[in-house]
């Protein structure tokens, strides 16, 4: 679908932009990552003490969102003058498009949005723009401009990894993609970055298949027996989610192939890590997701003190988390506060 | 005395529980007595409130229908198809769209009927084969270079409008008026509608007696076949119409639209004192159902309430709702 | 007007494959006549019945209105024709108002095709007053009592101008009182020229009422006339035949055991529930069967809930075997070895949808299994005892109870306590809607648990079966005891009296 693209011609503007972004990042980043968590998700009554509120949409309760909220929160909490609320998007679009309304109509400074849809929630972006407040997206972009985009790489993390991937399978082999739903842009990004990364590092590896697990472990763990029974001759599985991918670590065991097979997820959740210290997961993209949080964070602080207003933005910046590819050999440098 | 006064009006307590509780989200809620409230919450659950309007009718001839958000979706990918790919006139692709919906609807019924099958059953059934069928024929996955266009189209953006009613009556010369949404009209209209259908004409009896005595009816000479399907016709004709109204507020039409749609409808249809055993119904009932629902969710919010807290006080809210309702019917029998 | 032929069936037959449900059949309903149809079970009636309103067509034969033949067997043909038929079990719709009801199915329209209350209201009224029969018309169906619901039938098959009506079993679940009300109202009908096909099992109401009788057994008619050439005897003899019918009257002349063997299984004394019932005070003893005598709505039926844990007295005792007991649940009380065959099979009484086996062995499922197993040829064992020794037909242990006529199913809730040698066994009502076969085969059973000692309460609202069954009797008034008599030893007319109200010494 949306190929992840940077289009010349906004280069130069939104190049400053990230730039500006990524050095407030980064201040927050060395400053903060030795701050506990706070736990204080309760019952915020912000307008009158003159507290600028803030709220993060997420699409459903899930264990990326939920460490994004953790990142935010500590750099929110720790500024003293934000109240910020987490809502659930229960994975329905109106509910999403409720919930912006009503954070419109309270007189949110900024808005944390992980978009179900990036159509959909198009019109209440455009509404939150025009009453001046920020919106910022979380891994999902949308179609309608905004302030912020903090987004996993996904396309050339994807791209990396049929890099990586393809070294470790010597160059040649069968390889079967476990994918996510239709109807994400997500998945195409990470879909597109493989397929296109393999066919330039290692034209040799034929891609066999290409199936939709939705995202479970369990249900990769039906879909992968049946592609192993036609396909024999399979030596790489990529999983577009951790959870996929050791749903394959699972059936290789059991099938007593794991030591053929290279796998790679991508996500870069605590499990997945643990898998590729004990040598059964090959692989996978991790981004540290507190950062991410954190990040956001931090530009949704700019934002709202006033320093640049959000109109002020011609156009979106976006901004490129950075990642590792953690195989067995540098797993170990990730530390486990950074572990989610 | 206010007891007697209550027997007499239908859903009397929940009218009250309703008034109740806007009460209090307006004294503790930060900006829930804003205009801009009201308009967002009558945009948000107007469609809703239709949806719940057209499951009252299986549900009175003692069925349900489960396939509700499948059958939104299919209208919904119906209508993006059309004016995206095939590029027909706004209200073309709407009146196909409900028309589609209507004809899903329709087979429900059908398979229930001709089959035998049990309403749950069948119902699960095309829950999961319509939400397919929405797949197949999606067209963002199609031709992908659509996916991130909205949908422009006249006709959507006149079902997105708002009127300034305040100003034409001279209200806003009091207080701050809130603009009302079309849908909000059409809600009205679609009330209307079903007020004539289920009261003044005879198939609301028939509708009635079908669900409460299938036997009975059928003694009686009542079509109750055609009856059953028909219930099940309108519950996708107006699960076509929340779709449209949907989809223009969202200017797109996602193959995972209104999942989970099914569920809120019937919560709705049943705090609004549609009776699950069959039989009863009335037109208000769902639609404040409905509402309530849209403002625990808003009000909440306003409050600061975080998520996990609010699913809690949402499950609590709504026993009262239908306890309190359901003791006192139990009190007067 | 009078005595004009409004319906005829001449020589008609059915038949369902191989079984033939009716033999030539010559009925005749006339104008202003009440025809009564009387027979057991299986007899052939309900397939008279469903010939006539054209549920069925006839196998051969004619059947003929206002003498004319009606080619097809149509029900709604039927109807417009003027033939209606009030079924035992309600065909109103509860959830429905009484006037939504009366007009279901041939709502009057206005010219927009929306419904015309106005025109229904005025309909309904002209034909409440010149039946004088009234009801509400908003009140809900479901709300009235059950003589009001079969008025609302009437009602609804006199507004669509019915001449013929048949009525099958329409005392069911009437008291004394409600029964003359509707008798005064079927009066009613015949002055107005209907003509009334009166099917019951009550053959008090059968000679009361009719003006013909008919007499079905086997599928043959066996004999038809006016009421007053035949007697009850008579009557019952060709109903079920000879032998039967011998032990029916055995049944009335049969030795009474007042306090049985003596031993006092169940007492109250001064057992009080606040506004239901006062002060009741009596003595079951072994060996004996003890009637509680009452219209409708003496309370009866509350105090035995008490005496079976389930429901909780305000004030007094009840002792079981000299001991207080306070029961806190039925199965405390069926644990001390006091049983209840509930007023409403169906509702209280027994799973429909389930076997005769299954309904069976409900109670004794902790003696039937080993180690928490369930041991399937005990209960096999123990469904084939009730079943021959109750005569339950069909004998199939796997046939699915809701299916099986009133007689038999109540045999089955009899067969499941039996089975549980209880010491105390309570029958509310227990042969409401059963035919004359069955009652025998029901009363002899009682018998034969009283005989083995069993101290057996009956509460009846069936003067014939108190008179038949009991070896005493308590009179139950609002709520209290007002008579006690000795089985044998009061007449018909003292104990109409004392049920009536009125104090016998």
């Amino acid at each position: 679908m949306t190929k992840y693209i940077n289009d010349e011609s906004n280069n130069r503007r939104s190049f400053l932009k990230t730039a500006m972004l990524g050095t407030a990042a980064v201040g927050a980043g060395v400053v903060l990552p030795s701050l506990p968590v706070s736990e204080n998700i309760g019952v915020a009554n912000a307008a009158s003490d003159g507290k600028a509120k803030m709220a993060f949409i997420q699409w459903q309760p899930h264990t990326v969102p939920n460490a994004w909220s953790k990142g935010i929160e500590e750099v929110l909490t720790a500024q003293q003058s934000f109240d910020y609320q987490l809502l659930d998007g229960q994975n329905k679009v109106e509910v999403q498009v409720s919930l912006m309304e009503t954070l419109i109509n309270d007189g949110a400074k900024v808005i944390f949005l992980q978009p179900i849809d990036s159509v959909a929630l198009a019109p209440s972006i455009a509404s939150a723009k025009r009453r001046g407040i920020s919106v910022i997206t979380l891994n999902i972009d949308a179609t309608e401009e905004h302030a912020a985009h903090v987004e996993m790489n996904h396309y050339f993390g994807a791209m990396d990894i049929a890099r990586v991937m393809g070294e470790k399978m010597g160059g040649k082999g069968e390889v079967a993609i476990l994918n996510a739903p239709p109807g994400i842009i997500i998945r195409d990004q990470r879909t597109n970055g493989f397929v296109e990364g393999m066919a330039k590092y290692h034209p040799d590896i034929k891609i066999v298949a290409d199936v939709n697990a939705e995202w479970s472990r369990k249900k990769a763990q039906d879909v992968l027996s049946t592609v192993l029974a036609s396909n024999p001759n399979l030596t790489g599985v990529y999983g577009v989610n951790d959870s996929m991918a050791l749903g394959a670590v699972d059936v290789a065991k059991q099938k007593g192939v794991l030591d053929k097979m290279t796998i790679f997820g991508n996500d870069g959740e605590k499990d997945a890590l643990e898998s590729i210290e004990k040598g059964e997961l090959s692989g996978t993209q991790y981004t540290d997701v507190y950062q991410q949080g954190r990040f956001a964070a931090s530009v949704a602080a700019v934002l709202a003190s006033g320093g640049i207003s959000a109109r002020d933005f011609q156009s979106q910046g976006k901004l490129l988390m950075p990642y590792t590819i953690a195989t067995a050999d540098n797993v170990g440098e990730i530390q486990s506060a950074q572990r989610w | 005395m206010p007891n007697k006064l209550f027997k007499h009006i239908p859903n009397a307590g929940l009218i009250f529980f309703f008034v109740l509780l806007t009460s209090f989200f307006c004294l503790f809620a930060n900006n829930f007595s804003t205009s801009m409230n009201a308009e967002n919450i009558l945009a948000g659950y107007s469609f809703i409130a239709i949806i719940a309007l057209g499951q009252m009718f299986p549900i009175t001839a003692r069925g349900i229908d489960l396939s509700t958000g499948s059958i939104v979706a299919l209208a919904g990918m119906v209508i993006y198809d059309c004016m995206l790919i095939f590029e027909l006139s706004g209200w073309v692709s709407i009146g196909l769209g409900i028309l589609a919906a209507t004809l899903a609807g329709a087979l429900n019924g059908i398979l229930i009927v001709r089959f035998n099958l049990q309403p749950f059953v069948a119902t699960l059934a095309t829950l999961a084969g319509y939400r397919g069928l929405v797949y197949a024929i999606s067209g963002r996955q199609l031709y992908p270079e659509l996916a991130t266009t909205p949908l422009r189209d006249p006709a959507v953006k006149a079902l997105n409008e708002f009127y300034d009613i305040g100003s034409w009556t001279g209200l806003d010369q009091f207080f701050q008026t809130p603009w009302i949404p079309v849908s909000f009209f059409v809600l009205l209209g679609v009330m209307i509608a079903l007020f004539v259908l289920l009261t003044l004409s005879p198939y609301g009896t028939a509708l009635k007696a079908t669900g409460g005595n299938y036997e009975a009816a059928r003694l009686a000479g009542l079509p109750v076949r055609t009856i059953t399907i028909s219930a099940y016709a309108m519950s996708g004709l107006l699960a076509g119409i929340g779709a449209v109204l949907l989809v223009s507020r969202l200017t797109t039409s996602t193959e995972s639209l209104g999942i989970g749609m099914e569920l809120t409808a019937i919560a709705a249809a049943v705090i609004g004192g549609t009776r699950l055993q069959g039989g009863k119904g009335n037109v208000l009932g769902p639609v404040l159902g409905a509402f309530l629902l849209g403002i625990i969710l808003v009000g909440l919010t306003l409050m600061g309430i975080s998520q996990f807290v609010q699913q809690m006080l949402t499950g609590g809210i709504l026993l009262a709702a239908v306890g309190y309702d359901s003791f006192r019917t139990r009190k007067q029998a | 007007m009078s005595n004009e032929l409004l319906l005829e069936t001449i020589e008609v037959s059915k038949r369902f494959g191989e079984f033939v449900a009716l033999k030539s059949a010559n009925i005749e309903v006339r104008a202003g006549k009440v025809l009564g149809f009387v027979g057991s079970n299986g007899a052939g009636k309900s397939t008279l019945i469903r010939v006539i309103t054209g549920a069925h067509a006839p196998s051969s034969g004619t059947v003929k209105v206002r003498g004319k033949v009606v080619e097809k067997a149509d029900p709604a043909l039927m109807r417009s024709l003027g033939i209606a038929c009030i079924y035992q079990h309600s065909s109103l719709v509860s959830t429905l108002s009484v006037i939504d009801n009366i007009f279901l199915g041939r709502q009057i329209r206005n010219r927009f095709g929306l419904v015309n209350g106005k025109a229904q209201r005025k309909r309904l009224q002209e034909v409440m007053t010149q039946f004088e029969i009234t009801v509400d018309p908003d009140e809900e169906v479901g709300r009235l009592t059950p003589v009001s619901q079969k008025e609302v039938e009437i009602l609804k098959a006199l507004v669509a101008s019915a001449d013929v009506i048949l009525m099958d079993e329409p005392t069911a679940w009437l008291s004394l009182s409600e029964v003359k009300t509707l008798h005064a109202t079927i009066r009613k009908l015949s002055a107005a020229g209907k003509g009334v096909v009166y099917i019951s099992h009550v053959l008090d109401e059968v000679f009361e009422i009719c003006n013909d009788i008919t007499i079905l057994r086997d599928g043959t008619m066996i004999w038809t006339g006016p009421e007053e050439d035949i007697d009850r005897p008579k009557l019952v003899n060709l109903m079920v035949g000879e032998a039967l019918g011998e032990a029916s009257r055995a049944a009335m002349t049969a030795e009474r055991h007042p306090r049985g063997t003596g031993e006092v299984r169940l007492a109250t004394k001064g057992l009080t529930k606040n506004g239901v019932f006062h002060d009741i005070s009596f003595e079951a003893y072994a060996g004996e069967i003890l009637c509680f005598a009452g219209l409708i709505g003496s309370r009866r039926s509350e105090v035995v809930k008490c005496l079976f844990g389930d429901d909780k007295p305000s004030s007094g005792e009840i002792l079981s075997e000299g001991k207080a007991i306070r029961f806190k649940s039925p199965s405390a009380a069926i644990a001390s070895g006091i049983c209840l065959v509930p007023e409403d099979r169906h509702a209280e009484g027994l799973c429909l949808q389930h076997s005769t086996l299954e309904n069976i062995v409900i109670p004794s499922l902790e003696t039937l299994s080993q180690k928490s197993i369930l041991n399937r040829q005990s209960m096999a064992e123990m469904c084939d005892r009730q079943i021959k020794g109750l005569n339950i037909l069909p004998p199939d242990p796997h046939k699915v109870v809701g299916r099986m006529s009133g007689g038999n199913q109540q045999k089955v809730l009899l067969g499941k306590w039996i089975e549980k040698n209880p010491k105390v066994l309570i029958l509310d009502e227990p042969t409401v809607g059963v035919d004359v076969g069955a009652k025998a085969e029901i009363y002899a059973t009682i018998r034969k648990l009283r005989d083995t000692g069993t101290a057996v309460i009956v509460v009846s609202s069936d003067l014939e079966e108190v008179m038949t069954l009991a070896d005493r009797i308590l009179v139950f008034n609002k709520g209290r005891i007002t008579s006690t008599f000795d089985g044998g030893e009061v007449d018909n007319d003292t104990l109409i009296q004392a049920i009536g109200g009125e104090e016998v010494a």
